[in-house]
């Protein structure tokens, strides 16, 4: 109870924009929670843009990641003790930060005490698009099978998201998190239906902001203008400096039976 | 009694466990530092207590911005509590 009155100026924010999307903009309820979660993800925005950047900064040292995926693949520990350990050397980390995360979930704890109020009392104006916004989605699909689109489009965006947000993470783990949304759906059915538009407009957010970032990273060999930050470029070079010019990465000393792997390694990505 | 004492502490790691099977795998996302923030979270209650576990854990969690470098970062590293 005490988080919730924390929670209240947070709660007054969201109904006024809430409302002012409503009443001055003219949206429909539904809508309106659409264009609240729009607002919260573009505030995120500058994140995202950093941590893009980041991995494409990363994207230059891949050989020398993939060696060290290559080297420790067995001890999963160690592998990502390693990683770490070379993202921070090397000022560069395209892991998402565990902070702003956080943040989302007091927002998404404050819609829904709002739209709990909402139930208390119905605020003016028409509720009727997805049979209002808040019964549960249970209730609403025993009246209208648009429950049930809004739930199989809930599951796929949040398959989606996580798909696009646990590249960090190793295997089992990320079947784990693909597995756990669908077995919430017994939970989620009992949600108010405009939490879970929220949900789904913040979840194909991701998405969308995932296939951006991938179409920003450079897919082929880093461009040559990143060799010359790197200082023992001339080392490697004169060893073996035919086969790939644009590969004289820093990571040189690695043997040449290494560098075939990373290729095929590449190539499958 | 040394159990008795543990026992805020064994429900902070409760929670942590709880928040990782509902909302993170809800609300996906990384972690800049290995170990993670849950996992670091986990092993400072288990060696410090609620009190300053919770305290270990907020620190870690605020550097887990997107301005800080990441990077490792055990709990035996901390220089808080002696």
């Amino acid at each position: 109870m005490i988080l919730f009155s924390i929670l209240t100026p947070l709660e007054d924010l969201l109904r006024n924009i809430l409302e002012w999307f409503h009443g001055t903009i003219g949206l429909p309820w539904a809508w309106a929670i659409v264009a609240l979660t729009v607002v919260v993800r573009l505030l995120m925005v500058p994140l995202a843009v950093k941590q893009i950047h980041s991995m494409q900064a990363m994207q230059a040292h891949m050989p020398e990641m993939k060696a060290i995926q290559q080297r420790y693949k067995n001890d999963k520990q160690k592998r990502n003790e390693e990683l770490m350990k070379f993202y921070r050397d090397n000022r560069v980390n395209p892991a998402a930060p565990c902070l702003p995360l956080l943040v989302q979930f007091p927002v998404f704890i404050a819609l829904y005490l709002v739209l709990r109020q909402f139930s208390k009392h119905p605020p003016a104006g028409d509720l009727s698009w997805f049979g209002g916004l808040v019964p549960s989605i249970v209730e609403h699909a025993n009246a209208h099978w648009s429950g049930y689109l809004l739930l199989a489009i809930y599951v796929g965006s949040q398959l989606a998201s996580t798909y696009f947000m646990s590249t960090t993470m190793d295997k089992t783990q990320r079947t784990l998190m693909m597995i756990l949304p669908v077995a919430f759906v017994p939970v989620i059915v009992n949600f108010p239906v405009g939490l879970v538009i929220y949900w789904v407009t913040t979840n194909l957010w991701t998405v969308g902001q995932g296939i951006v970032t991938r179409q920003l990273m450079p897919k082929p060999q880093p461009p040559p203008k990143r060799s010359s930050r790197t200082a023992p470029k001339s080392e490697p070079k004169s060893q073996d400096g035919a086969p790939s010019p644009s590969e004289a990465k820093p990571a040189a000393p690695a043997a040449p039976p290494r560098r075939v792997k990373r290729k095929k390694k590449r190539a499958r990505r | 009694m040394t159990q008795i004492f543990r026992l805020p502490s064994y429900l902070g790691i409760g929670l942590v466990y709880a928040y990782r099977y509902t909302l993170g795998a809800l609300f996906p996302g990384g972690c800049k530092y290995h170990p993670s923030c849950s996992q670091y979270a986990i092993d400072a209650l288990r060696e410090y207590g609620l009190v300053r576990g919770v305290i270990l854990a907020g620190w870690r969690l605020l550097r887990c911005n997107p301005w800080s470098l990441g990077g490792v970062d055990y709990v035996h590293q901390q220089r808080f509590f002696r």
